[in-house]
């Protein structure tokens, strides 16, 4: 890694990319290896707690996350990255209450000892996978390895809500190297620098309904059809996401949306690590293009 | 003398009586108007307290009501009842009340941190909304909401499988509850590419973490703990 603020990064998974986000995982390695990236993936992790657990039990929704982050330093990473925003939030939400409140630190890290594991010491950065790749090769360092340019590719990148908000807990707008707090950009840039075009999108940060996706499913089904209504209205033919919870929602409620709201609305939805690996010159197959169960391949098979 | 019609909808809710005698003198006409009785009673101060007094709720106090977190709120646009400032309004009051007829909305908020975002005031808006909503679970105000009873599942889940979910686990435990339902066309979509890719192992069979059993112990201790903002 030429450029590098991040110091060693762990890798913290989270359940999402051990499961139907697998495609997500598996096109980021591949980036990761073409583009000299440097991570320790976490691989005795566990759940985060999403935006669940701590609604349910405090401490539960604290320890869980703190686990996580402890198991950073004891690799002695100086960074945690995630590729799920949700993750994010979460292990960015355990660190701010821990540095905030010194008896609920004194607590969880007395728990973490009882399993184990050593007291978390507050002294990680959390970074999404989006800020990884931009702050470390950026854009111009990917520019410069593509082998199959995009161009002419109008995309829509989605951002989901939780990759910059709230910012108490990830601290956009108070770095330089976090993301702008309402527009993010950092996306858009990669994605410009693969050769693909990046259509106006003011659904970037707008909820897909996520954590009621099951509860209050009609809610979810409308937020979603804004999503991708938003998305065609602009021309783009492929959502590009960089959330695994909206990506599963997105992509499982299709046929309800198109059925619901229109048929227009159907469209590929694709990780942007999996567009990345395609436009370095992966096949299809080994970025997992073929596991989306949009059938993004119908778009994309122009630049075979 | 009768209200004149302009008037009537400034005083709603005036008692006008046949025949009232004030101190001896009888009064007719507009004397013998009177407005209900409008003071609302019943607060009850120790909401603002307790809710202030958990983790998630303690900046419920920091909020100056200036409405920035409802005006962009992505639930306010589906539930005109939904509004995380007069929530937190009512929850100072203590207005029980009106918290327990609230009960359709007081669920709904889906997390997308705009409100927490943008306050000018650091309140976390929606850690306040949710500690408002589980005073009003605690004390009954509210009957268990489809959001709860999945945020339940999903924390069994956890425990039950090992320290981590899976989308199966979780739409299983979701379907069963009767939240959720796939059609055929649905299944058929899914099964395709998750049955090509391989994907499908992994669904079956999440990876355990190894010290898994003291870890759950552990937790299952602390979840017990009850936590205050110090």
């Amino acid at each position: 890694m030429s450029n590098n603020p991040y110091g060693k990064v762990a890798f913290y998974p989270g359940c999402a990319l051990d499961g139907l986000g697998k495609s997500y995982e598996v096109s980021f390695s591949l980036i990761a290896k073409d583009l000299g990236l440097e991570y320790e993936r976490l691989n005795d992790y566990n759940c985060c707690g999403a935006l669940e657990v701590k609604n349910v039990n405090t401490m539960a929704g604290l320890l869980l996350p703190a686990r996580n982050l402890s198991l950073a330093r004891q690799v002695n990473a100086n960074t945690i990255m995630s590729a799920c925003p949700g993750c994010h939030y979460s292990l960015s939400r355990a660190q701010y209450y821990m540095v905030k409140y010194p008896k609920v630190r004194e607590k969880v890290n007395a728990y973490l000892e009882k399993m184990g594991e050593k007291p978390y010491d507050l002294s990680l950065l959390t970074i999404h996978a989006v800020e990884f790749i931009y702050n470390t090769v950026g854009p111009e360092g990917l520019k410069a390895k593509v082998k199959r340019p995009l161009k002419g590719l109008k995309v829509a990148p989605y951002y989901g809500c939780l990759y910059n908000r709230p910012k108490p807990y990830t601290l956009t707008g108070y770095l330089r190297i976090k993301d702008d707090p309402e527009r993010p950009h950092f996306m858009d840039e990669l994605l410009e620098a693969i050769g693909a075009e990046v259509v106006p999108f003011e659904a970037k940060t707008m909820c897909c309904g996520g954590p009621h996706v099951y509860s209050d499913n009609e809610v979810s089904l409308h937020l979603e059809a804004r999503i991708l209504r938003e998305a065609r209205k602009n021309g783009a033919e492929l959502l590009i996401t960089d959330c695994p919870l909206g990506h599963v929602a997105i992509e499982t409620n299709m046929n309800k949306i198109a059925e619901k709201y229109g048929e227009d609305l159907r469209m590929g939805v694709v990780y942007f690590t999996q567009l990345i690996a395609f436009a370095l010159g992966h096949s299809p197959e080994e970025v997992m293009l073929t596991a989306n169960l949009t059938n993004p391949m119908s778009v994309l098979k122009r630049y075979l | 003398m009768p209200i004149p019609e302009s008037e009537k909808p400034i005083i709603k809710g005036v008692i006008q009586k046949e025949k009232v005698i004030v101190d001896g003198v009888e009064v007719d006409g507009t004397w013998n108007a009177f407005l209900i009785e409008r003071t609302q009673t019943g607060y009850d101060p120790s909401v603002w307290d307790e809710i202030a007094n958990t983790l998630e709720g303690v900046t419920i106090s920091a909020c100056w009501q200036c409405g920035t977190c409802t005006s962009g709120c992505t639930m306010r646009e589906y539930d005109d009842n939904f509004s995380p400032r007069r929530f937190i309004d009512l929850a100072r009051k203590g207005d029980k009340q009106a918290l327990a007829e609230l009960q359709d909305s007081l669920w709904r908020c889906v997390s997308c941190q705009k409100c927490t975002h943008r306050c000018p005031k650091g309140v976390l808006v929606e850690e306040v909304v949710h500690a408002i909503h589980n005073y009003a679970l605690k004390h009954g105000l509210v009957k268990k909401d489809p959001g709860t009873i999945f945020d339940e599942l999903f924390l069994e889940t956890v425990m039950k499988n090992g320290g981590r979910i899976t989308e199966l686990s979780l739409a299983s435990a979701a379907a069963k509850a009767g939240m959720v339902t796939f059609s055929l066309r649905d299944l058929l979509t899914m099964a395709g590419p998750i049955l090509k890719s391989g994907i499908y192992k992994d669904l079956l069979k999440p990876a355990k973490i190894k010290n898994w059993d003291k870890i759950k112990q552990v937790l299952e201790e602390a979840m017990k703990e009850e936590v205050v903002p110090e």
